[in-house]
This record gives structure tokens, sequence and C-alpha cells, in this order.
């Protein structure tokens, strides 16, 4: 294990972030699914 | 109208009968921007955690600052879509450009979180407290009051034009909040310290501008992804209205022509005296 000082702070920081981004990341995948079964293809330019 | 519009439906047997071809807001370039997303978030683990030192002063708390800098740098970035793209909704009222404004407002919310989360974290072992309201902490705190306030805004119960417009008027005032926040460090004695990367004479160097750089790289790519997911839901979010209301109109316009023939001259009953 490496030494670190305020590791509680570093610890808190790092996780907090990757636990928001991949929540709202995961949050948003979620609700483009759920619209894009109520929205004909040709109205989804990318797909 | 010719065409026959399905009505909006949540899940259910038809859901499962629809093509599945590319649903969602996914794409061949945002499954390559996620890759690049991860890899990079990766080093940054790397570099920010195990290969950067800890600072002289600031021990290992320094690590925060991989976070908390480009954090602030893309709140920075998706307030000024918002405002630019707010502006050209207002100009040109294409619905693409209020889905941009409405995008980027959400994913600055994110990263405006990050940063506050990752400074609060960094102050409290290196100024001795989690907050003050230092001119840069206070004027941050502003933005993100507006952000949330302009997300609120959108989620009125308003005729959707009328909704963008009021939420677009309050985008513009974004970029000039932004500045302030920018400034502030300069404008007003501050306990929070001036740029860490100015120009080519950057105030860290070594691993720790690299883990600094990496930083920037991932949360940059991280934030594109966030992006063009939210501009796709915002877009999808605005034909399902669309469809919705074109929905009820037919509905509507079925009725009346029911009620029409309902009360057509040959079934109304004669007179006779």
């Amino acid at each position: 294990m490496i030494a670190m000082t305020h590791a509680g702070y570093v610890a808190a920081g790092w996780i907090g972030t990757a636990v928001l981004f991949v929540g709202y990341a995961l949050a948003t995948v979620r609700r483009g699914r759920r619209l894009s079964r109520q929205v004909p293809p040709e109205d989804r330019r990318w797909s | 109208m010719t065409t026959t519009l399905p009505p909006r439906t949540t899940t259910g047997p038809a859901d499962d009968a629809a093509p599945r071809v590319a649903a969602g807001t996914g794409s061949p370039a945002t499954r390559v921007l996620g890759i690049g997303a991860l890899v990079s978030s990766a080093l940054l683990v790397l570099y920010g955690l195990v290969i950067s030192p800890a600072d002289a002063e600031m021990g290992d708390s320094v690590r925060l600052m991989y976070l908390h800098v480009p954090a602030a740098t893309y709140l920075y970035v998706g307030c000024s879509i918002t405002t630019i793209a707010s502006g050209l909704w207002l100009w040109k009222r294409t619905p693409g450009w209020d889905a941009l404004a409405e995008a980027g407002a959400e994913v600055a919310l994110v990263f405006s979180v990050v940063t506050l989360g990752a400074g609060s974290l960094w102050g409290r072992p290196t100024w001795g407290t989690y907050w003050t309201w230092d001119a840069r902490l206070t004027s941050t705190a502003v933005l993100v009051a507006m952000l949330v306030g302009y997300l609120a805004l959108r989620r009125l119960e308003l005729d959707p034009a009328a909704r963008s417009t009021r939420a677009a008027v309050l985008g513009l005032l974004l970029v000039p909040n932004v500045i302030v926040v920018n400034r502030s460090v300069e404008w007003w004695r501050s306990l929070h310290q001036g740029s860490t990367l100015v120009k080519l004479h950057p105030t860290v160097e070594g691993n720790m501008l690299v883990a600094l750089m990496v930083g920037f790289i991932a949360f940059g790519l991280i934030f594109a992804w966030m992006m063009v997911h939210r501009f796709r839901v915002a877009w999808l979010d605005q034909q399902a209205d669309r469809l919705d209301l074109e929905a009820a109109l037919a509905a509507r316009r079925a009725e009346s022509r029911t009620a029409d023939a309902g009360t057509a001259p040959a079934s109304t009953p004669e007179v006779t005296s």
C-alpha cells in the first residue's frame, strides 16, 4: 500500500468523482434508450 | 396530414417487437470516444495516484488538483456552450441549438459538482476548512445556482417554445458569470490561488504537469462523450414531444369527424306537424 498523507480526502475525491461520472453516464444512456423506443429510427439521425 | 403517428408509450410488448438497430444514443463515434475516455481515465489514475509525487507543501492532497482543475475548465466550457447555443436559439429558433444549450448546462452541472467537491476536499487539509465565502468560491456557487435554476426552468410545464426562450435568456448570463469566476482571484482579495497554468510558464512541472495534462485529456473525452449523449437525449425528447402533440391532434381531428358524422342531416329526425 502506498503511504499517503490526507488519504481519506484523496480517496473521497477520486471515488466520488468516479461514482458521479459513471452514475450520470449510465442514467443518460438509460434515458436515451427509453426515449429512442418512442421515436422512429428516421428521427434518430445518428443511427 | 396523412401519416398516422404512434402514441408515445413506455415499455411494453410493442417495444420488444421494435427494431433493435442502434437503439439509444450510441453510435460508432461515441464508442470510440468512450474507449478513449476509459483509456485516458486509467492513465489519469496511474499518473494522478501513483506516478505523480506528493507536493512539498500540500502533500498528497495535490492529487485532488488533477480532478479539480480539469473539472473547473470543462465547467466553463459547458457554460460557454450553453450561452452560445442559447444565443443561436434566440436568433435562429432551430431546435438543435436548444437541445445543445440544455445538454451543455446539465453536463456543466456534473462538472461543477466535481469542481466544488474536489476543491472542498482539498481545502480541508490545506486551508483548514471545506468552505469559505471567498470571492472565487462564492462566484462559483452563484454559477452552480444559475445552472440549477436554468435546468429547473427547463422542467416547467410551459409551452415548449416559451420555456426554451426563458431558459435561453438565463443561459446568456452564464458566460458573464464564468468571466467573474475566472477573474475573481485578480479582482478581489482571495484565499484561492491564481492560475495553475499561466501561458507557457506553469507553476507545476515534471510528472505533476503530466498528470494534470492527462487529467485535461481524460476529462475532455468524458465531457465530449457526455455532451454527445446528452444532446441526443434532448433531441429525442423534443421528437417524442412533437410526436405526442401530433398524435393528440390526430386523435382530436378523428373525434371531430366522428361527432360531425353523428350530427349529419340524414340522421336528423323530421319535424311533423
